[in-house]
């Protein structure tokens, strides 16, 4: 299981407004947006439930808007992932109950030969983030928003967002030079 | 972002997210009504295959309701005196429809597609937004009820 897998290339931005297939647009950006949406649900179930309501509605009635369209997905994304939240919160479940507990269930982490280490050791050290910093982390690296697009976003201040950026990474980089002198 | 930052941004943005599932792939081409190749089984939703039904029917129980319930009288004690006309009032149905409008919102040609028995057809996908009011004329009081809509046109095409 994994939740990211090693590449040597970023991808650039494809234009949505362009005539494209959703299938080339979804399999460049859709895990982006999966990961992304996994940062405000309980399951990957959930996830892919609010990426694919979203996604839907975003290729039939929205893609010509203008604007970034990974930013209007993820806002949507957001927006679905926390009703859905509040609706199971009543449940008494809590997304870090989940996030934290069944590993099995996360989705995360990819096949036994693709993952290793130091791979392993990220994702980890990401799961153990607060959800705070850690959402606003994945949004900057894997959603490719800018600091103002994240304040926007979380309807915070621009210096909180990269605050919380800077703390994630500080306690990443903690955790991992912990894990490298231990392990 | 001090050098260390850097790198470990670096390493980050190296790490792709996990590709999107099979399943949720064949999910968003069937409601986008695209097949996916080597067409499966088709799968739901993983949850809240109903979900819209609360957002459709909820609106109209509340109209009909609200409808209903608002103009009731209130109940007249057995033998109370009732003023001339009153009884005529009270029985007719106080909200009437007086407007109804479909405006048409977005139509999105959606191209030619291949019906079951082998036509040719047209298809074309339109979202309205329908508005019906109601008044009430003795109270002048109206109940507007919007409701988004969408249609899909399938229009076989023959050629002669």
């Amino acid at each position: 299981m994994t939740l990211i897998r090693q590449t040597t290339h970023s991808h650039p931005m494809e234009d949505a407004h362009a005539e494209q297939s959703w299938k080339e647009w979804f399999e460049l950006h859709g895990p982006k947006l999966l990961l992304c949406a996994r940062q405000w649900t309980r399951s990957r179930a959930d996830a892919e439930d609010v990426v694919q309501d979203a996604f839907v509605r975003f290729w039939r009635r929205q893609r010509q808007l203008p604007g970034e369209p990974l930013a209007l997905l993820l806002t949507s994304i957001r927006r679905a992932a926390l009703d859905r939240a509040r609706r199971e919160s009543r449940r008494g479940a809590r997304e870090e109950d989940a996030l934290a507990g069944d590993a099995d269930d996360l989705g995360l982490f990819g096949t036994a030969a693709e993952v290793d280490d130091r791979r392993r050791a990220i994702e980890s050290a990401l799961l153990r983030l607060p959800s705070e910093q850690r959402e606003v982390l994945v949004l900057r690296i894997w959603g490719e928003l800018t600091f103002a697009a994240i304040a926007h976003q979380l309807d915070v201040p621009l210096n909180t967002a990269a605050s919380r950026y800077r703390y994630a990474l500080a306690a990443l980089r903690h955790e991992l030079t912990g894990a490298d002198c231990h392990g | 972002m001090d050098d260390d930052f850097r790198e470990l941004e670096a390493e980050l943005r190296n790490l792709r997210p996990a590709t999107v599932s099979r399943g949720l792939l064949e999910r968003i081409a069937r409601e986008l009504d695209e097949p996916v190749s080597n067409g499966s089984a088709a799968v739901g939703r993983n949850h809240d295959k109903g979900a819209w039904v609360p957002w459709v029917i909820l609106p109209i129980a509340a109209a009909i309701a609200f409808a209903v319930a608002l103009p009731r009288q209130p109940a007249q004690s057995p033998g109370a005196a009732e003023p001339d006309g009153a009884r005529g009032l009270a029985a007719a149905p106080a909200f009437k429809p007086v407007s109804a409008q479909n405006l048409l919102v977005s139509s999105r040609d959606e191209g030619y597609v291949t019906l079951a028995d082998g036509t040719r057809a047209r298809r074309i996908r339109q979202s309205y937004v329908d508005t019906i009011t109601w008044k009430n004329p003795r109270t002048k009081a109206s109940l507007t009820w919007s409701l988004p809509r969408e249609e899909v046109r399938v229009t076989p095409i023959s050629y002669e």
